[in-house]
Formats: structure tokens, C-alpha cells, sequence
């Protein structure tokens, strides 16, 4: 008897790390076909759960000051900490370097254009909307006001006119929704400042709901003309219930071009 | 000009650091010096609750009853409707609030706002942290 009070002992606690790095309602929601869910509102580059008050406190993407340890979502053309260098091409690298050093001011969006991908899904200030059906999956991004259509198991068309978003289709991989983008133009930066392509960039990208807060998101770039091999990153996104995508219309009121030009022309110390 | 300056209208926080990180979009770290923070606290004239960028104006004065009025830039309207800010609701023209920011590289009263304390002594955030949009501390190469 003492044995198997030892043994059920040992089984508890042998449980208890399980138990305890659980997240509380981290069951992945799927659909009656039994695909994970991706739908719902979800913000790019963060790893804190909650609802977007919760997640963006303190110095993160407009803290609140609620709480000023939350940790801070970096910023869509900043390399986080333990991001691999880009693997550009020598000529290319000192491309990326000359915009770095301009501090972005050649930023495609800062002429209001569509940010592209992977940078429109890494970003935090902005939330997303994934709506997902059985033959397509439809990501709305507030940030520029743009869209995604992606339908699953399907062909690009032969017809592509290049475009900042690309064209993407998508296929399930056990629970990974798998997304293979092309058709880009060369006028969009991938995930940092000055991080430009050609219009040979393909993209896949992997998205694995790992619990019911969570995405795993994976970008793999290759673009033969720049790079030197494929550009791997990765990130997440995290839901936000109760957070809307709003109309956000950067071309209303663009003030940033004409400010650059002016400190430009009066001499201000810009570059760094 | 150095009476006014050291007034408590104006106040060049030197020792309020900043850090280098967060949001996407336009790059603040341009038109802005995170080397010049600034506070301010003076009569809010106009918001223009437009995008990409919120403006707002305040009127300060000096200790010889001088106005200046000082142009901030900031979050756009659906960002900041996330941080708890309501449209013609929260901050009105007329209220007294205290501003914190950087100020723009042309040292015209311009600047980019972080934190405003509202006239009931609440405190929200209306822009990004200095530098954002520039790149930050490390390009996305590395350096060779």
C-alpha cells in the first residue's frame, strides 16, 4: 500500500510542472472541420497575453502607464534583440546601411504605400483581423488599411501584375497554416529599416496556433537578386478579444514627407 | 531668452531619459532629437484628430506674459482611441495640461509628444517613445 501511495506521490508531482506552466484556456478553437481557428483580432510582436490594455502598458506600443514593467512591442523597422543579421548580398547590405544611417526617412510608408509582408504582420501598433473560412482565410490590416486573401490549396494566377502585398495562397500542414506569397513589386521593406527586395521575392510563411492566446508566426524571404540565402524570422501574435480594426487613412493628413524635405533644406543634422 | 527658457513654462528635462524602442510607422527619430526632451504646460488651442499623425497646439507663457505656441505631433486617431483617449471628450481647447516629449531638430516650437497630464491630474500616453521609426540601435545587417 505504502508503495503505491509513494508511487501516486511521485506521479502528482511529476504533473505539477505540466499543471503549472499550463495556460489557463490554452485549448487551440477549431472549426467543425477540425482545423485550428485563426479568427479573431490579433497583435503582431508581442508575447504578452491579455486584452490590448492589458498587453500595452507602461513603455510598450502607447503605454497607458498602467503598468510600467510591461514590457515594450518593438517596432516593425527595428531588429529585436537575438534577430540574426539580414543575409543580404554585400552591394545590398550597404544599401540597407545607407537607410539605417537616414534614420528611415526613405521609409516606403512614410509616403502612406502598403507596408508588404512580412512587416504588415510583425507589426504591434496596429491590430489585425484574421477572418478564416473552409476555402479561404482573410487577414484585414488596420495599419494602412489593407487587405490579404488566401485561399487554401489553390494556384497563384498566371496573370500577376506586381503588387506591395503580393499574391498568396495557403494549404494546411497538420495544425500550420502554410502561405506561399509572390507577385511582389520591389517597393515595400521586409522587417527593418531600409530591408528592400526585388520582385523575385517569394515568401512562406507558417502560422501554428499553439494556444488559444497565441500564434507562431515564420517568414522565410528568399530573394536571389539580394539576398545571399533564404532570410528566416520569426515571431507571434496575440489575441486581443474585444479589440476592433478601425479605419486608419494615412493619406488624410501626411505631413512627414514635406517635414524631412524642409529640415533637409535648412541643414538639420538628420543622419546619424 | 534664457529667463525664459528656465522659466517653469519650459522645461528642457535633461535628465529624463528615453527609451529607444517601440511602435512602427514615419520615423519621429528624424524630424525629432532624442537628445532635447522637453516639458511643457500651457492652454491646449486646437487638436487635429487626423491621420497618419494627431496634432495638437498649446499656448505657453512666459514670466513676461509673452504666448508662444507650440505645435505637437503624436498618435493617430485609432491608436489612440486604444490607449483610453476619447475625441473632443478627454482633452478639450482651453484645458491647462503638461506635455513631455522631444523636440523637432529645427528648435521651432515643434515637438513630438510622449505623456500629457491631463488638467485632472491624469496622465496618458499620446505619442511613441523617442526615436521610434529610426531604425533603433542596430540595422537590420550586420555590420561588416
Amino acid at each position: 500500500m505504502k508503495r503505491y501511495v509513494v508511487a501516486g506521490a511521485l506521479m502528482v508531482v511529476s504533473l505539477i510542472p505540466a499543471v503549472a506552466f499550463a495556460q489557463p484556456g490554452s485549448v487551440v478553437p477549431r472549426t467543425p472541420d477540425g482545423k485550428p481557428d485563426l479568427t479573431g483580432v490579433w497583435q503582431g510582436g508581442s508575447t504578452v497575453r491579455g486584452s490590448w490594455d492589458d498587453a500595452n502598458s507602461g513603455l510598450g506600443v502607447g503605454g497607458s502607464g498602467k503598468n510600467p514593467d510591461a514590457p515594450a512591442v518593438v517596432g516593425s523597422n527595428e531588429r529585436p534583440a537575438g534577430r540574426e543579421g539580414a543575409p543580404y548580398q554585400d552591394w545590398a547590405a550597404k544599401k540597407v546601411l545607407e537607410s539605417f544611417n537616414k534614420r528611415g526617412i526613405d521609409d516606403p510608408t512614410a509616403l502612406c504605400l502598403p507596408p508588404g509582408v512580412p512587416r504588415s504582420v510583425i507589426l504591434g501598433l496596429f491590430p489585425q483581423k484574421i477572418v478564416q473560412t473552409p476555402k479561404e482565410i482573410v487577414v484585414l490590416y488596420e495599419y494602412m488599411h489593407t487587405f490579404r486573401m488566401i485561399p487554401l490549396n489553390a494556384k497563384h494566377p498566371d496573370d500577376l501584375l506586381a503588387s506591395y502585398m503580393g499574391d498568396s495562397i495557403g494549404h494546411w500542414e497538420g495544425d500550420t497554416l502554410v502561405v506561399d506569397v509572390t507577385g511582389f513589386n520591389d517597393k515595400t521593406w521586409l522587417a527593418g529599416t531600409g530591408t528592400f527586395h526585388s520582385e523575385a521575392l517569394h515568401i512562406t510563411e507558417r502560422y501554428t496556433r499553439v494556444d488559444r492566446d497565441r500564434i507562431d508566426y515564420e517568414a522565410t524571404m528568399d530573394d536571389p537578386k539580394v539576398f545571399t540565402k533564404p532570410w528566416r524570422l520569426t515571431s507571434t501574435l496575440m489575441l486581443r478579444e474585444g479589440a476592433r480594426v478601425q479605419e486608419y487613412v494615412c493619406a488624410e493628413n501626411n505631413l512627414d514627407p514635406a517635414n524631412f524635405e524642409k529640415l533637409l533644406k535648412e541643414g538639420a543634422q538628420i543622419t546619424r | 531668452m534664457t529667463r525664459w527658457i528656465s522659466c517653469a513654462c519650459v522645461l528642457i528635462a535633461m535628465t529624463w531619459t528615453a527609451p529607444h524602442r517601440a511602435a512602427a510607422h514615419h520615423s519621429f527619430g528624424a524630424e525629432y532629437d532624442a537628445n532635447k526632451p522637453v516639458m511643457i504646460t500651457g492652454v491646449l488651442t486646437e487638436i487635429d484628430w487626423r491621420s497618419p499623425h494627431t496634432f495638437f497646439f498649446v499656448n505657453v507663457t512666459d514670466n513676461d506674459g509673452k504666448v508662444a505656441n507650440w505645435k505637437f505631433e503624436g498618435y493617430p486617431p485609432t491608436v489612440l482611441s486604444r490607449l483610453g483617449w476619447k475625441k473632443d471628450t478627454t482633452m478639450k481647447p482651453g484645458d491647462r495640461i503638461t506635455v513631455s516629449g522631444w523636440r523637432a531638430r529645427d528648435g521651432s516650437n515643434w515637438a513630438h509628444s510622449r505623456e500629457i497630464t491631463l488638467a485632472d491630474g491624469r496622465k496618458l500616453m499620446f505619442g511613441p517613445p523617442a526615436g521610434t521609426g529610426d531604425g533603433g540601435s542596430a540595422p537590420a545587417v550586420d555590420v561588416r
